[in-house]
């Protein structure tokens, strides 16, 4: 476990270091504070969140895969792989100690965005309960994703080809859905549940449940998974 | 310390190294000599266990590198051959991280942080960021990251490639001076560095080891022959095959130049006499007759020739 954390405060120094981390957090809080304001003004506006956090998910479709993208295929890019694999080192903690810390970046952006609640909470009074499921769903989507992207990544050695087969793999993921409906019943249902779209509905909206739970701690272990044995493969 | 056992290392169909077998004792200074793409650095990255043997047994202080993976990696430190370092990091903050990789923490993590700063000539730039660093202290910071947990092998490849002459003699005492206290294995394509710094030679070629030896008996046995270029206006193949018929010639190919051979035969002088006075005799104009220095290819030409006819016979 001190090799996991030896390697996540490396990367986190590593984003915080470059431009990266502000970038994107820059990007997400640029973009939900627009729609937040647009929100409000509509005239419209409810104490609640569900299309903000529907908007997070969807932006963090994006942000997941930039956050990710340099974790391992930039160590191949510049050949420090090479002194990393060779110190005393499980391939596991490499893989967690990394995943780790875009996930600490994940969470620093949404604590960033707790802004929102906090506003709601002055002129209304929103439901407390159902923004925390909410933010669960957000994070649970958004470290599943990042598990996706540090998987693309592993296999790559251009942090730009990490990232977009990151978004292939995620639209997929998110658009697996659509298929449902020019398929046979039983095939539908089967792949509705391997829909981000589906799974996350009901958190969004306050609900919880352990399958959408499930579904993407699932995802992380799976793709966790993967990207050990990927660097196994150790590719040169 | 080092056991390598018909270590046979494939990429795809192509095999890197074929049976490779050797041994490097406890306190020895070893050198791995070949020209490039011989099969050096794989061998030492299956060392290192950063890439896995097709076949062979592989152990350092006894323990395989597939079993017992960790273990080894624990005892060995690596410089590879292309550095590798984090361009963000500073020097001290990167051997803090690295130092910690290898398993040291508290009052051993800064003694050996503030050792290897001292050791690699770094005191000046412990505070630089690596990205700015030129070459040479690049180089020292990659070897003081292999150095950090003080290890009983070291594994150094191409230790002194891109240097300058002077940072070229610091790195080679630097070596010198672990021996002893290190087990050590290098790998160099420069002939002088490997008879300067080791005790031992191991020649490598095309994925085989092709000699191994003390640097004084390798040179011994590469006097043992001396190549000759002669120049002569108006010289044709049969002149070649003349001067082949002489005595202690071994071979004669022809030059890069035009009207030029190059002449392989027995060490002295004798030869180079006889060809002389071959091409006069003939009544042409022999217009040079010089010795060429080997260079690397051709002493490997020679050893890999040497060792074929030693077989055949």
């Amino acid at each position: 476990m001190r090799n996991v954390a030896t390697i996540m405060r490396r990367e986190l120094f590593a984003y915080f270091v470059s431009p990266m981390a502000y970038v994107v957090i820059i990007f997400f809080l640029g973009v939900m504070s627009l729609l937040f304001a647009l929100y409000i003004g509509s005239g419209r506006a409810e104490a609640q969140m569900v299309d903000l956090f529907h908007t997070m998910v969807f932006l963090l479709l994006m942000v997941a895969p930039v956050i990710t993208m340099g974790l391992i295929a930039q160590e191949r890019n510049l050949g420090t792989i090479e002194i990393l694999l060779s110190k005393p080192v499980r391939d596991a903690e490499v893989a967690l100690g990394k995943y780790l810390a875009a996930v600490v970046l994940l969470l620093i952006i949404l604590a960033l965005s707790f802004i929102y609640p906090l506003i709601m909470e002055k002129y209304g009074s929103p439901d407390w309960g159902e923004i925390l499921v909410g933010y669960l769903g957000v994070f649970l989507a958004g470290a599943a994703f990042i598990a996706v992207g540090l998987f693309a990544s592993s296999l790559m050695s251009n942090q730009i080809a990490a990232a977009v087969l990151a978004i292939l793999i995620l639209l997929f993921f998110w658009l697996v859905g659509w298929i449902s409906y020019s398929v046979s019943q039983q095939l539908g249902d089967i792949v509705r549940h391997l829909s981000v779209f589906e799974n996350i509905q009901d958190l969004e909206r306050g609900i919880f449940d352990t399958k959408p739970l499930i579904f993407f701690l699932s995802i992380c272990y799976y793709f966790i998974f993967l990207t050990v044995r990927s660097l196994e493969q150790r590719r040169a | 310390m080092i056991e390598v056992k018909g270590l046979t290392k494939f990429y795809g169909p192509h095999p890197a190294v074929m049976d490779v077998t050797f041994q490097v004792s406890e306190g020895e200074v070893v050198a791995f000599l070949g020209p490039n793409g011989a099969g050096k650095s794989t061998t030492m990255r299956v060392l290192t266990c950063y890439l896995p043997p097709t076949y062979g047994e592989v152990k350092v202080r006894g323990y395989d590198v597939m079993e017992d993976s960790l273990e080894v990696r624990r005892n060995i430190g690596y410089l590879p051959e292309r550095i590798a370092l984090y361009p963000e990091m500073r020097v001290r903050q990167y051997l803090d991280y690295v130092g910690r990789l290898q398993g040291l923490a508290g009052q051993a993590l800064r003694s050996g942080i503030d050792r290897v700063i001292e050791q690699c000539g770094l005191e000046e730039r412990a505070q630089a960021i690596i990205g700015t660093l030129s070459l040479g202290y690049r180089q020292r910071v990659g070897l003081a990251q292999a150095l950090i947990h003080n290890p009983p092998v070291l594994i150094l490849d191409e230790p002194t490639i891109g240097l300058d002459p002077n940072q070229i003699r610091e790195v080679r005492e630097l070596i010198k001076s672990l021996a002893g206290q290190h087990t050590v294995l290098l790998s160099t394509h420069i002939l002088p560095e490997a008879q300067m710094t080791c005790q031992r030679v191991i020649i490598i070629n095309r994925g085989r080891i092709v000699a191994e030896d003390t640097p004084e008996a390798l040179t011994a046995q590469l006097r043992r022959a001396q190549t000759t270029l002669v120049r002569v206006r108006g010289g044709d193949d049969a002149l070649a095959k003349q001067i082949l018929d002489l005595p202690q010639v071994n071979n004669v190919r022809p030059g890069d130049e035009p009207e030029t051979w190059i002449v392989d035969s027995e060490l002295g002088a004798e030869c180079q006499a006889d060809v002389a006075r071959l091409v006069v005799e003939k009544g042409l104009d022999l217009l040079e007759l010089r010795p060429v220095e080997m260079s690397l290819e051709e002493v490997f030409r020679e050893l890999t020739m040497t060792e074929n006819i030693e077989n055949s016979e």
